[in-house]
């Protein structure tokens, strides 16, 4: 058994090195860095985004060739643009987390009331699950716009669509497993005649939250992806920003992207995404403890 | 009791329409028409608007074409990922379930891809592969690929072992087995991830299609719609990508029920 275990991740190492490895070797024999970057120069560029550059004035070509001297790393279009904003991975990084976050935060409650409502009551399901199914089918980044024009230029047209899509996310979970408890325990819990809140808090919630967590692995991902999305349309900064070279993609397809940069934040992006993962899985972990 | 689900479901629906009438009806002329947008005001918009206008914008769009012709494209490109992105996602998928060493092999690339949000691939895609169509249609199959992947190996891993070992016992061959055993069950997870990876692929062709704004297309008509802004236009966008997302969503429903069949169905 523990050879097998050892295997394994021999291999799984040996994976992961001979991709890098590979990737590595065609990078610097293709010596196109507008498209390959090489492993350095990644390397290089996430430096150079760690590292707070000083806000250049923006005036005259001089000035910015004396901040290059100043600054550790690559330089290209996409790097300098950024390093002008003061922008930084960690910051993009931070601003991206807080905004899913929150739409874990205010969605999950929101999508399990409605999953809750949904499944409580046949005669609710019958009237609202068709009107669900109608808002769940809206893709949340589509809305960007529309939420636009009615709350203006602010946050909330990046906060809305996340909750929207984590709150349409944890709805079935909810729904099936609170169906589920109706039939099993909810007879037995009546007879011995709890009622209300009670029956809530005590019977329904606990029994239907092993699926509700096993529902939020699935959250947090798509919560990740529309904050991604939304900042990479309308948002001056997060990773999504960040992954467009400062400012919205609509406003600036003509500019040239570094691929470095891309790279630098897509694996960072995908880091974020495994430790929330696991931070799921650890959260769900010990508020289950009790299942068998 | 079937008939009451579905009086009920038009009653309500009926209700939402009544009530979208009303209160459009209700608010015409006094939410405001001049919006700030960013940098300029813009006059004329209907926030909310009413049956008519919608309709007449419908008929509009409807006649000129625009709806049908960006419809295709759209519905093409979407088609086209999800069949390029389940075929390689199910392959990999049924393999790393079946063969632990590949898995461990697999194991590194696939965590890195599920953990990646798929739209922050959509910058890289069109440095390597440019604004055409091959970006849209590769990002849509790499977030396709990697739910279905999933899905599959799941379900080759919730093989119960009995039924491995009483095939064996039989004298199957392992590819007997598999063909025999392990994909019929594993086919319910996968279609339950191709659901999930249908619904995906809109949510990505919608930002997909902002980027290389071309007509005819249902991202930019939404973002077109959105620049000047022509709130009806807006409206019958989002509605009509509803409509696909829910009827990708039935078709593959109805698939699944017809080819898991011979499967006992307790509801």
């Amino acid at each position: 058994m523990r050879r097998a275990i050892t295997q394994r991740s021999l291999l799984w190492l040996a994976s992961l090195v001979a991709l890098v490895g590979a990737y590595t070797v065609v990078a610097s024999l293709a010596q196109r860095p507008d498209v390959l970057p090489t492993t350095p120069e990644i390397l290089q560029t996430f430096a150079a985004l760690v590292v707070r550059g000083q806000p250049a004035p923006m005036d005259g070509m001089g000035d910015m060739h004396h901040m290059h001297h100043h600054h550790p790393g690559r330089s290209s279009d996409q790097v300098d643009t950024l390093v002008q904003q003061g922008v930084t991975l960690q910051d993009a990084l931070g601003v991206s987390t807080l905004r899913v976050l929150f739409g874990l935060v205010v969605g999950l409650p929101l999508g399990m009331a409605i999953g809750v409502l949904l499944g409580w009551s046949r005669r609710t399901d019958d009237y609202l699950h068709p009107i669900y199914v109608l808002v769940r089918s809206v893709p949340p980044l589509a809305l960007i716009t529309y939420i636009m024009l009615w709350l203006g230029h602010s946050e909330a047209h990046r906060l809305i669509p996340i909750v929207y899509a984590v709150a349409t996310t944890a709805v079935i979970p909810t729904y099936h497993s609170v169906r589920d408890v109706s039939a099993r325990y909810l007879v037995a819990a009546r007879s011995l005649g709890a009622r209300g809140s009670l029956l809530v808090t005590k019977v329904l919630l606990p029994a239907a939250s092993p699926a509700v967590l096993g529902g939020l692995r699935y959250a947090v991902a798509i919560a990740w992806m529309t904050a991604v999305g939304a900042e990479m349309l309308m948002a001056e900064n997060g990773m999504g920003n960040l992954l467009v070279g400062g400012g919205m993609w609509s406003s600036r397809t003509q500019t040239r992207s570094d691929p470095a940069v891309i790279i630098a934040g897509v694996i960072t992006l995908a880091a974020a995404g495994w430790a929330m993962d696991a931070g799921t899985r650890l959260l769900r972990a010990r508020l289950t403890r009790w299942v068998r | 009791m079937v008939a009451v689900r579905v009086r009920r479901a038009v009653v309500a629906l009926v209700a939402l329409v009544l009530l979208y009438g009303i209160a459009a009806q209700a608010l015409h002329g006094r939410l405001p028409d001049r919006i700030w947008m960013g940098s300029h005001y813009v006059d004329n918009i209907q926030l909310l608007p009413t049956w008519g206008s919608l309709a007449e914008e419908g008929v509009f769009l409807a006649e000129s074409d625009i709806l049908a012709s960006s419809v295709l494209v759209s519905t093409r490109r979407v088609l086209a990922g999800l069949l390029l992105g389940s075929l390689v996602g199910i392959a990999i998928g049924l393999a790393t379930g079946r063969a632990r060493r590949f898995d461990a092999i697999a194991d590194p690339w696939v965590t890195f891809f599920r953990f990646t949000p798929a739209l922050a691939l959509l910058p890289l895609y069109v440095v390597w592969f440019g604004y055409g169509e091959l970006s849209k249609i590769l990002l849509i199959a790499s977030s396709v690929a990697v739910i279905t992947l999933l899905g599959a190996h799941h379900g080759v891993r919730a093989v119960p072992r009995v039924y491995l070992d009483a095939a064996a016992s039989l004298g199957a061959s392992p590819r007997l087995a598999f063909r025999r055993v392990v994909l019929p069950y594993a086919l319910p997870h996968i279609f339950a991830s191709i659901r999930v990876a249908t619904g995906l692929a809109w949510v990505t062709i919608v930002v997909a299609e902002l980027i290389d704004a071309k007509m005819p297309s249902l991202g930019y008509l939404l973002a077109l719609s959105g620049a000047y802004p022509r709130v009806p236009t807006m409206l019958i966008a989002l509605a009509t990508v509803g409509a696909l997302v829910l009827a990708f969503d039935l078709i593959v429903l109805f698939v699944h029920a017809r080819a898991t069949r011979w499967m006992r169905r307790t509801s």
